[in-house]
């Protein structure tokens, strides 16, 4: 280490202790301008022995302390070399000299695993749900869902915890090393946008190195440092990999996917499924994408004019093109009454297109296979779609359209519900169909079944406040099970209109 | 008056013909509209100009980046007729404007970029009426837009030395194309109310029903060419805005497919360019600096126009709005699967195979960013659920496959995942990961040993190909063998598995011999069949690998103690503790060693401490971690992967460890009484992953161990009470309140408890072992004999119950017999551990 880095660390030593209280915020505003700072201390952070290191390590540690994010961050873009450097000394037993590199780690996890309050920080986040209307679309819009067991579990939104709570920590133990390490990582992913392009390479150089010492790849990679092995666990690797996966679209394609291939590497050795499927699903999601390494460390995330026109042509099969057809099977010959149950499909298309209002094929399909003629409740169902779209062409025209929306919301629910009850009219009628019909019934029952709980959870989402539904994981077990028995959704779902009607009138 | 009615009508059905795009049918309207003289032909020049110039860009549409076309017959039939609309100035104003623009477009389209723009200046797009214009005029104007920011783009500047200028250029332009996007959303969304109305009023005409609408160039890159430059400029700030306002408008038929991709694109860069701090959500302003933005290039972060009319976005109470980048690309994505999941192509007969894998790749990036977001919050169960949706069209693909699989594996469905990866295998034979993983899951809670073996041994048939994945091969095999021989009943069957355990390990150690795994289990395998001394130095050998690999550390402080080095063994645990103050299992040993070497009090006061360090451990533990596991069932057995993490035993059978198939069946068993059991008092903590429960209970069965040790027999059953109370039908606690029983001389209450409890564990050794004895005492020998033998059969290694047999033996009189007993007994006394060698988990 040169004298002037010596004295250039030095110098930031000195100026932030004398500073007043006030000048911290410009303080921190004018800290990246001093070029040589950065990278003179992570020549003290490498250089285990200098004597620059406790120090240096303290303010670091002060600067988070000052809870000024800028003087945070500045911290925080250490943080894979220090983790590097506590790690490769922990992996040759040398005591002595990580201390400080240690106590600074582990004042900086004290610190971010409580909130303002001193309280226990538990990281949580809501997993959005496709059947709740959200700013993005509509329910109705997208179609039916599959009824799968946590499909059904997490209908509403659920909040989830990802991270915490954590227990307070004095020292690293070899149980406690990666839990804390993981918990830093996050912290430090969570400021990726502002770490700068040299911690991103000291993030991958981190990975890398973490992975490989030790297994045949090292001498490939003509690391030479430590050649232990280093114990990993899936959940850090998987924060190693969040990180890399932002060099990689950053501007640090080459040392990204170098470091990449070491992660995933290891997790193949050690046989981590969450380390693969994220790292897999990285390599595969950039296969294709045209990433350019930007040498001038610009963000490298392009997009380009794609053509809207379906690239699929029309008439191959799709999902969404055999959702009305009925499968002919073998023994259906002595089906008791096929119109029954062309009835029940009709119905079952027009509820989950109905209220999107576009004029899409589902109708269409649907007339065509009950021959040409429009059933009474076909009818019924396209009448209740026009009187709602004048409501539109109203709301177009007076420009207000809260209220009117919110009546053709009203109006469209209650068809739901009306039509519901329809399905069920249909239902209970061709339960009495004998036999063999039975089985191809109940896989409509089911489908049915799986579209009327939709709607009668849109209802329930509508009435109630959101907060009801952000309910803990625990309740929402409950609750759902409660949706799930379907004598339960009968008897309530008259109380719930009622409730939704004086709502909004 | 009819002839008046049906021009109106004429008007409408023109009208609706330009709205709809209908161009081929405006040249016959317009005869019939001069044949009735309604209007002057000025309109019919316009009306026909315009449709020559939209048939033609119909049938020769305009690629982007492709370069102007030039002077073209049909084109300059079209300047004909637009000139003479034009020159004469007969027409309405908003006729007029109309001409205009038309003019300007085929200006665009002929490459006169700076006579297009000429147009433009004539006609003051900004005024004209968004409010009650028909539907086709709004197409028009959001069509001028983008030319105009075409054309801006194009044409160079006049004085290119003001830098000042240029940034009024880029802005003017980018505003443009803003504006023309929002105008063609508004556009989109009026057609096609206006078509669905149509349908209804014309449902008995026959006509074409279904007319496919397409955006064309112009509305395209009105739409899109906005935040291609606002991240050409490195400014996400606002193309991440745009993309926002765009996904908020209400989505129509013909925006799907540009709804996808935006959807896909900002899911994108809400994963790879922004984290939680640089976050804001869609409702909020964007942050006046942002790291995300490049710091060259200063431009304005909010949008300065206003439009009259604005295209209706997504309303109402109670809609969800993300709060964090993950939740908002989760959103994003779910809506893309559901789409992508839609029009995914199941055909797959040849002449869809293109679409098929058009479909496949955009559905599968969707999959993958779904991965990668799902990945990092950790929903595992989540993950699975939507990749087993894309099933349906992954026959054959590979990826899917793998990533439904670890999916599968990381949610904890192991069974499934075993299923999975057999798929895998079959579509990638050559990777020897796969069945790696599929020996993990069967080696572990699974207990499938057959399937492991067959797993295993197709790694080890790969030979020299599987590379460092060899020596893993053969330790698989080896930990397969391992538990096997703890699982035969027969003596003969469990030597010649033990024999082939230690060579697979032999062969692993001198594979990788740097690979601390293959030591520690070959240490493992000779301490199991009591070479305790071969064992003692690999021991150490795995120890100089890895120093504080808890699993080794535990091993040497057993070997110790099987050579009676009590003290030593106590030493090595205090070390390891140090490095895993909250492992429990070590501390259990910790409270059994302590017993001996320092008296049950400072054993009962190392229960206490467990009990606190339990409390600190499993209290911070919210409730709605355990909800994790979503799905009802995973939720009501045990959360494996944390029972995995912890290195717990079963619960069920810390003596024999817990690999023991019948321990296995009987631990099931118990969960599932005891369930029923507590639910009908209500006292008892349900909640929350089982092993927790499982721990503490094992904490206070210890307890009562120490106390009957101490001979305070009302104490031991408080302590059994408390671990009863959590699972009141467990095998262990039958037994400690067989013991309890006995102590207290209940000879017949002491039966009955050993009766139940190996009515629900058949195998339990030490249960039999206490079960022959009291037989014994009631001078039952030949039943004592029969379970004691039992007993022999299934654990070979306990000196105790070769005592006791000895000592039954040698009450009925079969001297030459017991002797052989007692001596056995003597044999194995000297070596054995202070606990069994197979409570350190085998695991891969």
């Amino acid at each position: 280490m040169s004298a002037m880095d010596h004295g250039v660390v030095e110098e930031w030593l000195s100026e932030f202790k004398t500073l007043p209280e006030t000048a911290v915020s410009s303080y921190a505003a004018s800290l990246k301008d001093k070029g040589s700072l950065v990278p003179a201390l992570y020549k003290v952070i490498r250089e285990n022995y200098s004597d620059l290191l406790e120090p240096v390590c303290h303010q670091l540690f002060e600067f988070y302390r000052s809870g000024e994010p800028r003087l945070q961050r500045f911290t925080l873009q250490f943080l894979p070399e220090l983790v590097w450097s506590y790690l490769s000394v922990t992996a040759a037993r040398d005591p002595h000299c990580s201390g400080c590199i240690e106590a600074l780690l582990l004042g900086i996890y004290n610190l971010e695993i409580v909130d303002k309050d001193g309280q226990s920080k538990v990281l949580s986040f809501t997993i959005p749900s496709l059947s709740k209307p959200s700013i993005y679309h509509e329910p109705s819009s997208i179609g039916s869902l599959a009824l799968t067991e946590g499909a059904l579990a997490n209908h509403g939104l659920s909040r989830v915890v990802y991270s915490g709570p954590h227990l307070q920590r004095e020292t690293f133990t070899a149980q406690n090393r990666f839990e804390v390490l993981t918990f830093l990582l996050l912290c430090y992913n969570a400021a990726l946008s502002y770490v700068s392009i040299s911690s991103l390479q000291s993030l991958c150089q981190l990975s890398s190195r973490v992975c490989i010492c030790g297994y045949p790849r090292q001498q490939v990679r003509r690391y030479k440092g430590i050649s232990s092995r280093l114990m990993v666990t899936s959940e850090f690797l998987v924060q190693l990999i969040t990180g890399i996966h932002f060099a990689l679209c950053n501007g640090e394609l080459e040392l990204g996917s170098r470091a990449l291939d070491d992660v995933l590497y290891r997790a193949q050795l050690e046989l981590f499924p969450e380390a693969l499927l994220v790292g897999n699903a990285i390599k595969s999601s950039l296969h294709g994408a045209s990433l350019k390494a930007n040498k001038e460390g610009a963000r490298s995330i392009q997009v380009e004019i794609t053509p809207t026109a379906p690239r699929i042509s029309r008439n191959a099969v799709t999902s969404l093109s055999i959702r009305g057809h009925r499968w002919k099977r073998h023994d259906a010959v002595d089906l008791g009454s096929p119109d029954e149950l062309t009835e029940i499909s009709e119905v079952d298309e027009g509820i989950c297109t109905q209220a999107s209002a576009a004029p899409s094929s589902p109708p269409t399909i649907v007339i065509s296979s009950s021959g040409g003629k429009l059933s009474g409740k076909g009818l019924r169902r396209l009448t209740g779609r026009s009187s709602r779209d004048k409501d539109k062409d109203k709301e177009a025209a007076s420009g207000s359209d809260q209220l009117t929306r919110k009546q053709a919301a009203v109006r469209a629910m209650s068809e739901n519900l009306e039509l519901l009850s329809l399905k069920r009219l249909t239902l209970t009628a061709s339960q009495s169909v004998p036999k063999s019909g039975s089985l191809s019934l109940s896989r409509t029952a089911s489908a049915v079944f799986s579209r009327s709980f939709e709607q009668v959870s849109n209802v329930l989402a509508v009435a109630s406040p959101s907060s009801n539904h952000v309910a803990e994981a625990d309740h929402g077990g409950v609750a759902y099970l409660e949706h799930l028995s379907p004598a339960h959704q009968h008897r309530q779902r008259s109380p719930t209109i009622s409730v939704h009607v004086t709502s909004d009138l | 008056m009819t002839a008046r009615k049906s021009g109106s009508r004429l008007e409408t059905e023109i009208e609706r013909c330009r709205s709809e795009g209908q161009w081929d049918k405006i040249a016959e309207l317009v005869r019939q509209m001069s044949a009735k003289l309604i209007s002057n032909d000025d309109l019919g020049e316009l009306l026909l100009g315009e449709a020559k110039l939209q048939q033609y860009l119909k049938e020769n549409p305009i690629k982007q980046g492709s370069s102007p076309r030039g002077p073209r017959p049909v084109l300059q039939e079209v300047r004909k007729h637009l000139t003479a609309a034009l020159d004469r100035g007969n027409l309405k104003p908003e006729y007029m404007q109309e001409a205009s623009l038309v003019m300007a477009k085929l200006c665009y389209v002929e490459g006169d970029y700076g006579e297009a723009l000429n147009q433009y200046s004539r006609v003051n797009l900004d005024e004209m009426q968004l409010v009650g214009s028909p539907v086709y005029r709004l197409s028009m104007i959001a069509e001028a837009y983008a030319t105009k920011g075409l054309c801006l783009e194009k044409v160079p500047m006049a004085s290119p030395s003001l830098s000042n200028r240029n940034a009024d250029r880029d802005q003017e332009i980018i505003t443009c194309y803003e504006k023309s996007g929002d105008i063609a959303l508004l556009y989109l969304q009026e057609v096609e109310k206006a078509l669905s109305v149509g349908i209804q009023n014309r449902s008995p005409k026959p006509g074409p029903v279904t007319q496919e609408q397409e955006l064309g160039f112009f509305l395209e890159t009105g739409l899109q060419r906005a935040h291609v430059i606002h991240f050409k400029n490195g400014n996400l700030t606002r193309g991440v805005g745009r993309f926002r306002e765009i996904l908020r408008a209400v989505e129509t038929r013909t925006t799907q497919n540009l709804r996808i991709t935006i959807a896909r694109q900002l899911a994108e860069i809400l994963l790879r360019g922004m984290c939680e701090q640089s976050y804001w959500n869609p409702l909020e302003d964007p942050p006046h600096h942002s790291p995300l933005d490049e710091l060259l290039r200063h431009s304005p972060h909010t949008k300065d126009y206003a439009l009259s009319r604005r295209p209706r976005i997504y309303s109402g109470e109670n809609l969800f709005c993300p709060q964090e980048n993950t939740e908002e690309a989760l959103l994003l994505l779910l809506i893309s699967e559901s789409m992508a999941n839609r029009d995914a192509v199941l055909s797959r007969i040849p002449e869809h195979n293109n679409d098929r894998i058009i479909s496949l790749q955009s559905a599968s990036l969707v999959y993958d960013l779904l991965t990668i977001a799902l990945g990092r919050r950790g929903q595992y169960e989540m993950l699975s659920e939507c990749l087993e949706r894309a099933m349906k069209f992954a026959f054959e693909e590979f990826h899917l496959w793998f990533q439904l699989a670890l999916s599968l594996m990381a949610a904890g469905k192991s069974a499934r995942a075993v299923k999975v990866l057999k798929e895998c295998m079959r579509l990638k034979p050559e990777d020897p990961t796969i069945p790696l993983l599929a020996v993990k899951l069967c080696i572990g809670n699974l207990h499938w040993l057959e399937e492991g073996e067959r797993f295993a041994k197709i790694v080890i048939d790969m030979g020299e190909k599987a590379a460092e994945f060899r020596a893993k091969g053969y330790l698989a095999i080896g930990l397969v063998y391992s538990l096997k021989a703890t699982d035969a009943s027969l003596r003969g069957m469990q030597e010649e598995y033990q024999k082939k355990a230690l060579s697979a390990f032999q062969r692993a150690q001198s594979l990788s011999p740097t690979d601390h795994l293959a030591v520690f289990y070959l240490a493992l395998q000779l301490a199991v069949s009591r070479q305790i001394p071969e064992a003692l130095g690999y021991v150490r050998q795995a120890l100089q690998l890895q120093g504080d690999d808890v699993h080794s550390l535990h091993l040497l402080a057993l070997l110790l103690s099987a050579q009676k080095h009590y003290h030593d063994a106590l030493n090595i645990i205090e070390m390891a503790l140090s490095e895993y103050p909250e492992n429990f299992i070590i501390l259990f040993t910790k409270v059994k060693l302590e017993t001996l070497c320092r008296g049950p009090e400072e054993a009962l006061l190392s229960c206490k401490r467990m009990l606190q360090i339990w409390k600190s451990c499993y209290n911070l533990t919210n409730p709605s971690d355990s909800g994790r596991g979503s799905s009802l069932l995973d939720r009501a057995v045990a959360d494996r992967r944390q029972l995995n993490a912890m290195t717990l035993p079963d619960f069920s059978d810390p003596e024999t460890g817990s690999v023991h198939a019948t321990s296995i069946a009987a631990s099931r068993v118990e969960q599932a009484l005891s369930e029923v059991a507590s639910s009908l008092q209500s006292s008892a903590p349900k909640q929350g992953p089982l092993h927790p429960w499982m721990t503490l209970a094992q904490i206070w069965l210890h307890a009562a161990e120490v106390y009957i040790g101490m001979g305070k027999a009302a104490e031991a059953a408080a302590c059994t009470q408390e671990a009863a109370s959590l699972f009141p039908m467990s095998h262990n606690v039958l037994f400690m309140k067989g013991q309890v029983a006995e102590l207290r001389g209940n000879v017949d209450e002491a039966k009955r408890w050993y009766e139940e409890a190996l009515s629900i564990s058949p195998t339990h050794v030490k249960t039999m072992q206490r079960l022959g004895l009291i037989l014994h005492q009631l001078q039952r020998y030949s039943l004592a004999e029969k379970i004691l033998r039992d007993a022999v059969q299934v654990n070979s290694t306990a000196h105790d119950v070769w005592n006791s047999l000895g000592e039954v033996l040698q009450a009925q009189g079969n001297d030459a017999a017991a002797t052989e007993c007692f001596l056995t007994a003597l044999e194995l006394e000297a070596s054995c551990p202070i606990l069994p060698f197979t409570i350190i988990p085998r695991a891969l």
